[in-house]
């Protein structure tokens, strides 16, 4: 058993997975197996089933201190999975090389068919439309309600006041917030302004949804909420890949698990938990 | 595409009014090095004007002694009115010559006229050239003619029968091109200030709104949509700077130059409407230069995409 390697598949590509710290296998029923929802239709990944495709990834920001090392991660579109890790074990890190806010030192990176590492610059913000993004910090902007800051996002990448005005108050609804829809940030709580932030996150519909912490800074009641509302947007057929070191969420939601450890992937678990103290 | 523009145009002037002191301190460091280009460019043209008049009075005076065969000055006359470099020639006689000295110096001294009994002044020709440039070299073909060295009223010395103002113009055309390498100097260095202060306004600016970019590089706006505003806020300081550089060198023309005028007659100091558009123009043009190259120094070191 290679430990750091990527994920082992059995048969059907999901009959088993292994505890690689422990090294020994957890067979999984069958009739439990995980279930993979198309994705929305029309959508440009019917045809492409594989959602993220890292091989070999390495980041290094200064020589021989490593964030990433030699990761490979396959997930396929409409997967839940989680990156679990301590601080610094190279999450963040992993997202923004996602994002393409780095580029990895070595390796490869395919994001729905697109290689991002030789992707040009000027392709970069087209990607970044395909991909949500929830932080811990909500990253919202102070002077703007709710509508505006998803209308923000809206408009900066040129949709029209037609769209806005009908996808803007949907995205709302679906997160629950439809009452709130003039509240500035100041006036909505931790767990208000990460449903803002996700409602931001997915009013364009990106097949893709990253979150880097999505629930650090919010009570475990409130990030219970905010993890169902990322499982329901998953079920619309949206990938979802959730950064945490949430040990209860994890465990609580049994999906799958990608554990990193000092930059290099220790476990990849289908409906896995946390996994080790912290 | 309407609605993108007015995006951008709003964009620009909410942060030129958050960061006004910053933008006000661009604005000022543009209109005064507008300005002193705006000089400057009057100033040549106000010198080249001056050489010009100059110029058009450098002739070279023939003299030519009393009592010459007239045939050998007509034909010293025809000789060189043939010459490529000359553009007319023409007879002066003694009399004609004390007419316009008396003319000029009557207002001045009339004693000295009075005093005059007889006429000291000799018969000259004078010969005024196409290009003042080649004084020297005509005045070396006329001291090779025959008839010259026959008509002129000093064959001793030949060199003291011909006046031109070679001197004058030679310094003359040194000391504008001093002046003309000061000026640039200058501008140069000015420019480089504005720069730095678009640069370090554009520089707050993004600071000022990090935020809002980050998040719209997150959702994926476009590189230029990001980029836009903060160009156009470096050309609307550097517009406001040229208009007024233009504006105060408006005021200027209008007010001041006339004064000038009448304190120094005898140059001409005007500077016609054609160049001052012509200078407006490069002003408007250089400015909206200097807010691009300094709005995009400041992107390209604090926006990284």
């Amino acid at each position: 058993m290679v430990i750091g390697r990527g994920r082992e598949t059995g048969a059907n590509g999901r009959g088993f997975c292994y505890h690689y710290a422990s090294g020994t296998a957890l067979p999984v029923p069958a009739d439990e197996s995980r279930a993979c929802p198309r994705p929305p239709s029309g959508s440009f990944l019917e045809v492409m089933p594989r959602m993220i495709h890292m091989r070999n990834v390495s980041k290094y920001y200064v020589e021989d201190k490593p964030a990433l090392v030699d990761v490979d991660v396959e997930i396929q579109s409409g997967e839940f999975v989680f990156i679990v890790g301590h601080s610094g074990s190279g999450k963040s890190t992993l997202i923004r090389l996602l994002l393409r806010e780095l580029l990895p030192t070595t390796g490869e990176i395919v994001i729905a068919g697109q290689d991002v590492i030789r992707m040009k610059s000027w392709k970069v913000p087209y990607l970044r439309r395909n991909i949500g993004c929830v932080f811990q910090d909500f990253k919202l902007l102070p002077n703007k309600t709710a509508y505006e800051n998803i209308a923000f996002a809206l408009e900066v990448i040129g949709k029209s006041r037609h769209v806005i005005r009908t996808q803007v108050p949907e995205v709302l609804r679906l997160v629950g917030l439809e009452d709130k829809i003039d509240s500035y940030p100041d006036e909505l709580s931790g767990g208000e302004q990460q449903r803002v932030s996700i409602a931001r996150a997915f009013v364009n519909r990106p097949p893709l949804l990253l979150a880097d912490e999505p629930t650090g800074n919010l009570d475990p009641q409130t990030s219970l909420g905010i993890m169902k509302l990322l499982e329901r947007i998953n079920k619309t057929g949206t990938t979802v890949l959730i950064a945490t070191h949430d040990r209860e969420m994890v465990d609580t939601m049994r999906q799958r698990v990608i554990a990193l450890e000092g930059g290099r992937m220790i476990r990849d678990q289908d409906r896995g938990v946390y996994g080790y103290v912290d | 595409m309407s609605i993108n523009l007015g995006y951008f145009i709003r964009e620009s002037v909410v942060n030129f009014r958050r960061n006004w002191v910053l933008s006000l301190g661009a604005v000022i460091t543009i209109y005064l090095s507008l300005l002193l280009v705006g000089v400057s460019l009057a100033t040549s043209v106000v010198v080249t004007n001056i050489v010009k008049s100059v110029e058009e009075k450098v002739s070279i005076q023939i003299f030519i002694k009393d009592g010459a065969n007239s045939s050998d000055v007509t034909s010293l006359q025809n000789a060189v009115a043939k010459d490529d470099l000359v553009k007319s020639v023409r007879y002066i006689s003694k009399e004609e010559a004390l007419r316009i000295f008396k003319e000029q110096t009557m207002k001045e001294s009339p004693e000295i006229v009075e005093q005059l009994e007889d006429n000291p002044l000799p018969a000259s020709l004078d010969v005024e050239l196409k290009d003042p440039r080649n004084v020297e070299q005509m005045v070396v073909k006329i001291k090779a003619n025959p008839d010259f060295l026959k008509v002129c009223d000093r064959p001793d010395k030949p060199e003291e029968s011909l006046k031109y103002s070679e001197q004058t113009v030679k310094k003359l055309f040194a000391l504008t091109n001093i002046v003309r390498v000061v000026l640039a100097a200058f501008i140069g260095m000015l420019a480089v200030v504005s720069l730095i202060f678009i640069n370090n306004a554009i520089r707050l600016a993004i600071y000022a709104r990090r935020k809002e970019i980050g998040i719209m590089r997150l959702v994926g706006a476009g590189n230029w949509f990001i980029r836009t505003p903060f160009l156009l806020e470096g050309v609307i300081q550097s517009l406001i700077g040229a208009a007024l550089a233009i504006a105060t060198l408006g005021v200027v023309r209008a007010a001041l130059m006339p004064r000038i005028g009448e304190a120094l007659p005898f140059l001409p100091m005007s500077v016609n409407t054609t160049a001052s558009l012509q200078i407006s123009a490069v002003l408007v043009v250089s400015g909206v230069l200097i807010g691009l190259v300094g709005a995009a120094f400041a992107l390209r070191r604090y926006l990284k995409v």
